[in-house]
């Protein structure tokens, strides 16, 4: 049998995707090393506490587990999907209760301690927990999918890791869970007139969600947000912070406030721009070394920044490129998928890739507003490589049993 | 292809995706392409704005030297103890974090306490005052940095045996400002205090040496107002770059050869860029522009000569004298020596006046910011009849015709005389006057008379040749023309009191005591009107420089009188009798200057006294202008020596026995020259 499958013409394993996904690795690897290595306290760190050699280590345990998922075929492991779902929701749940969660110093509920082992973000494992879920729910007979209940049940799988994740609160992570669950449904066959209900619904009741954060006059109903995500997104929709009856001093406070909030994204932008075509160099970038990108976010949210400085125009392409190859390949492996579920599963997690890739970027040169979204295989971040490389195993696993022995 | 096969795939759900994941992508290419390619200028600007600052550094200003190299201006390093900010910032976040941690300790107490007090939890609005705002947090850091750095400067102060303070709005002033220098603990440290920074503070936290140049005049007010000097300033010149974050103190000149060498004493600024992190501390930095040091400026004064004609006034005359002196190189056209009294000390404007200097600095009585050698002008009075004198001995005056002087009928032991209605005394007692006689004693009506005879307009050319009412282009930027009537004047509306008032060196003529020199010097060297000369050369600053030394060549003569040397040595002759016969006016002045047994024998001098009135608008007398014009040797004439006194007693009285003193100096100086050579030839 492996004979015969190794002399196939197109091999067991999607040779282009790895080949995409180990450069994205090396690129992490060399920008985690350049981002991180400005700080001298970092730079004295023992190489064993050194973020670069985390990075490794975490690629290399996430390689493992590739190498663990593409052993077992998918259909096996979907008939473990709700299991799986529910552990996730379980983290999800404890990571809400204090002193099983923890802020890491942050504003936000989004890891579980693990002591030595570092911490955990059951947010990027839940993603993954519900496109299995989901593929296995949805690849059942189209017919079934035109039942109102099997409808809403999928919008429940999506909805309730989302609520969680909001909880926290993880913006970002709870977004991308939306376009993913919804072109799953679609890629599934669910009834267009249900889906186009769906996103007209939420189509709606988002813009009234930002009409009513950007433009309601104070004493009316606001829809409760954390003061940061109100900032935030008035300064990606460029609004002014004050209230249209402000002394000068509130305005002038305001404008200061507005300033600070506006402080990362326009960093963001000037590393961006600055690289102009070439880029300064490897370690050349000032923004990063000086500390005009946060310390905290340029290996994982920022990271693209930093590469779209030391690496210029040319830079930022290879990136694209890659991630253009990962996620074709990805639609591909969905075309020749056996089975609806290993097209579903292959449609999801092209589909959450994107989302990550697109809100990532987009952020960085202000396309998008900002949300804690890393970049998948290149932020820092081991529960996020864990999670992305996973994902690329569930991809080639679905390639590898497409012909079904 | 591997995109263009998911385009056209036949499973339309995959197809959209596909189109939508292409479409995606073209968006963020297009979006990363106009950050990076289209707007890359302006962020590049934006990067460097946030993390550059450029600091202007001055040149080291060049010299001001006699004409023996003597120092008249120069720079002293004042050396300095700066703190690097950035040095102290691990120092900075722990005493900051500390502060912050034990006043949210301290909160979280008090808010216990309450807590317990009305036994349950308080709302979130009752636990406002209990939260630390973010003002209250960087008061908070702000305060802990400033403990720090005071910590610190006062362990400098112990070094250096004296107390210091550290000023809680400077440091936060230059916190806020110019974090990215370094702050300035203690300036004008002396060597004492340099040697104790070097022996036991070397290499304390963040401190460090920092050395500027400060300008000083070492001779002080000798000389001051020819070097003039400088005010603070630290603007960018022409042909600089304009814009700098900040600029080190620099001087300007303002007048004097400060002012007008400026450009050259100045030399070429610098500019460094720092590089600054986010939180404004210095990271780095590159000197982009060395600053070239100015050049210096040689004079052609001598520094003995000069401060031996200001001895030579202040001792006869008292400290408060107001005068001027000239000394001037009869064949070179140098000026060895320009005096105006009363002189400031220069060093006063850049370190502050004390408080009767600065009214002295502003009286308008003593002008002591004007220079009275060659901006101050007057009426000549008598000194000015051996112009008169040459004139009509040009027009064809015998010297030895006798010419009767008629007594003043109110007052028969003196002369006078009328010209039309006016009558003009004449201080010489009535009797026979031959030119010798006239110019020793200074009679009024014999150089009346001869200039009425032979006419206005002989005097006239002879002044325009000498160029009086004109300037010299002198480099000091305290220069005037005075006033001399022209032929054009004197043609038409002029009468016969108006060239009876120029004969004797009044009325409607100014002159300044340079101009004088100029003209008696031109009296002494045989008919050469020389320009004087101020400046040497100016050199570079490093004497091992290859640059270009440019040179002021001396003995520029201007012009020449063109009179007939038998009445130069007439009118030499005759004002030789000015001091050497008991009648001269200034013969007392010169009774001791005579040939002694067993001493070199003094220069013979030739001069010419003068007293001018100065007159208000309605022609009431105002004060005596006092002159002395002279030069000597007789027999080989070198120096021309000019004084004026304003207030003085007389031309004899008050001014020539300064001139004698300058004589007697440049004598002894002369004569110490030639051992020297002798000793070492």
């Amino acid at each position: 049998m492996f004979e015969a499958t190794l002399s196939d013409r197109q091999g067991r394993l999607d040779r282009l995707q790895i080949a995409a996904v180990v450069g994205l690795m090396l690129l992490s690897v060399a920008f985690v090393y350049s981002a991180t290595m400005a700080d001298d306290i970092a730079r004295e760190l023992a190489w064993y506490h050194q973020t670069w050699v985390r990075q490794v280590v975490w690629f290399a345990l996430g390689t493992a587990a590739v190498v663990g998922v593409c052993l077992v075929e998918y259909h096996t492991l979907a008939r473990w999907a709700f299991v799986a779902y529910w552990l996730t929701i379980l983290g999800l749940v404890a990571v809400l209760i204090p002193g099983i969660g923890t802020t890491r110093g942050w504003g936000a509920m989004r890891w579980i301690d693990l002591g030595p082992l570092g911490q955990f973000q059951p947010s990027e494992f839940a993603k993954l927990g519900v496109i299995l879920a989901l593929a296995h729910f949805l690849s059942r007979p189209v017919d079934e999918l035109r039942f109102p209940a099997n409808f809403w049940k999928g919008i429940g799988l999506i909805l309730l890791p989302f609520v969680l994740i909001m909880k926290e609160p993880d913006l970002g992570s709870a977004i991308v869970l939306l376009p993913t669950g919804l072109v799953m449904m679609f890629v599934a066959g669910t009834p267009r007139r249900y889906l186009l209900r769906l996103v007209g619904g939420v189509g709606i009741l988002g813009a009234l969600f930002l009409v009513d954060v950007l433009f309601a006059p104070p004493g009316w109903w606001q829809i409760k947000l954390e003061d940061y995500q109100r900032h935030r997104l008035m300064t990606y929709f460029g609004r002014d912070f004050t209230p249209p009856n402000a002394t000068p001093e509130q305005r002038r406070r305001a404008r200061e406030l507005e300033d600070a909030k506006s402080y990362q994204i326009r960093q963001a932008l000037i590393s961006v721009g600055s690289g102009g075509f070439w880029g300064k160099g490897w370690r050349q970038g000032t923004q990063n070394s000086l500390g005009f990108l946060p310390r905290g976010a340029a290996h994982n949210d920022f990271i693209f920044s930093v590469i779209a400085e030391e690496k210029g125009f040319v830079g930022s392409v290879t990136v694209l490129t890659l991630y253009a190859v990962v996620l074709f390949t990805g639609l591909r492996i969905a075309g020749q998928a056996r089975d609806r579920l290993g097209k579903l599963l292959a449609v999801g997690v092209v589909t959450l890739l994107f989302s990550h890739v697109f809100i990532n970027i987009g952020m960085n040169i202000r396309l998008m507003p900002v949300t804690g979204v890393p970049l998948p295989l290149l932020s820092y971040g081991g529960s996020s490589v864990l999670g992305s490389l996973i994902a690329m195993g569930m991809l080639q696993n679905v390639y590898i049993y497409r012909k079904g022995y | 292809m591997l995109v263009y096969d998911q385009l056209r795939k036949n499973d339309p759900q995959l197809r959209l995706l596909a189109l939508i994941v292409l479409l995606a992508f073209g968006v963020l290419l297009v979006g990363v392409w106009w950050v990076q390619i289209v707007s890359a200028r302006h962020y590049q600007a934006s990067l460097e704005t946030q993390s550059f600052r450029s600091v202007r550094l001055p040149a080291l200003r060049g010299k001001i030297l006699d004409r023996q190299g003597r120092v008249l201006a120069e720079n002293r390093p004042n050396c300095s103890i700066g703190l690097y900010l950035e040095d102290l910032r691990p120092a900075f976040d722990a005493a900051g974090g500390a502060e912050v941690r034990r006043v949210r300790a301290e909160r979280a107490r008090l808010l216990a306490a309450r807590e317990a007090a009305v036994g349950r939890k308080l709302t979130k609005t009752e636990r406002r005052p209990y939260t630390l705002s973010l003002g209250e947090r960087t008061m908070l850091r702000t305060n802990a940095f400033y403990a720090v750095a005071s910590n610190i400067v006062a362990q400098i102060g112990a070094g250096l045996q004296q107390p210091m303070m550290l000023d809680p709005d400077s440091f936060h002033r230059h916190y806020r400002i110019t974090r990215f220098l370094p702050f300035p603990v203690a300036t004008n440290l002396s060597v004492a205090q340099i040697a104790r920074f070097e022996e036991q503070l070397h290499g304390i936290l963040g401190a460090d040496l920092e050395v500027q140049s400060t300008r000083i005049y070492p001779q002080g007010v000798t000389a001051s107002h020819v070097i003039g000097y400088v005010r603070r300033d630290n603007d960018s010149t022409e042909g600089e770059q304009a814009f700098f974050s900040y600029r080190l103190p620099d001087y300007r000149g303002v007048v004097g050869i400060e002012g007008h060498f400026d450009e050259q004493l100045r030399g070429l600024a610098g500019g460094k860029s720092v590089l600054v992190n986010n939180l404004g501390y210095r990271q780095s930095e590159t000197v982009w522009a060395t600053p070239e040091a100015g050049r210096n400026v040689v004079l052609t004064l001598d520094l003995d000569i000069q401060r031996a004609a200001e001895r030579a006034l202040r001792d006869r005359q008292g400290p408060h004298v107001r005068g001027a002196v000239v000394v001037l190189d009869v064949h070179r056209g140098d000026i060895l020596a320009l005096v105006s009294a009363p002189a400031p000390d220069p060093n006063y404007v850049i370190s502050g006046f004390p408080p009767e200097e600065f009214a002295r600095w502003q009286d308008e009585r003593l002008g002591m910011q004007r220079n009275r050698a060659t901006q101050e002008i007057y009426q000549p009075g008598s000194i000015f009849k051996p112009l008169v004198g040459l004139a009509v001995l040009e027009a064809g005056l015998n010297p030895l015709e006798s010419f009767l002087v008629e007594p003043d009928p109110q007052n028969p032991t003196r002369g006078a005389i009328f010209v039309g209605p006016q009558k003009f005394r004449d201080t010489v007692s009535p009797g026979k006057y031959d030119f010798r006689r006239a110019i020793a004693k200074s009679s009024n009506s014999y150089f009346i008379t001869n200039g009425l005879r032979f006419g206005v307009a002989n005097i006239v050319e002879l002044a325009k040749q000498l160029h009086l009412g004109e300037r010299y282009g002198l480099p000091t930027m305290q220069e005037s023309a005075g006033i001399f009537p022209s032929l054009r004047r004197v043609s038409a509306n002029w009468r016969s009191g108006d060239t009876a008032n120029l004969c004797i060196g009044q009325g409607e003529m100014a002159v300044t005591p340079l101009q004088m020199a100029v003209m008696t010097a031109a009296f002494a060297n045989g008919g050469k009107v020389l320009l004087p000369r101020l400046v040497q050369r100016i050199e570079a600053y490093d004497p091992t420089s290859l640059s270009p030394t440019q040179v002021f060549p001396a003995g520029q003569v201007r012009n020449h009188i063109g009179v007939n040397p038998r009445h130069l040595d007439t009118l030499r002759d005759a004002m030789l009798a000015d001091t050497e016969d008991p009648e001269g006016t200034a013969y007392a002045a010169f009774r001791d200057f005579r040939p002694r047994s067993g001493q070199a024998a003094p220069m013979r001098v030739c001069g010419k006294t003068g007293t001018a009135q100065k007159k208000d608008l309605n022609g009431r007398l105002q004060d005596y202008i006092t002159w002395f014009a002279s030069f000597a040797p007789y027999e080989e004439p070198r120096y021309a020596v000019v004084v004026m006194v304003e207030s003085g007693s007389s031309g004899g009285g008050a001014c020539a026995p300064v001139a004698r003193d300058i004589y007697a100096s440049i004598q002894k100086l002369e004569a110490a020259a030639e051992r020297a050579v002798v000793q070492n030839p």
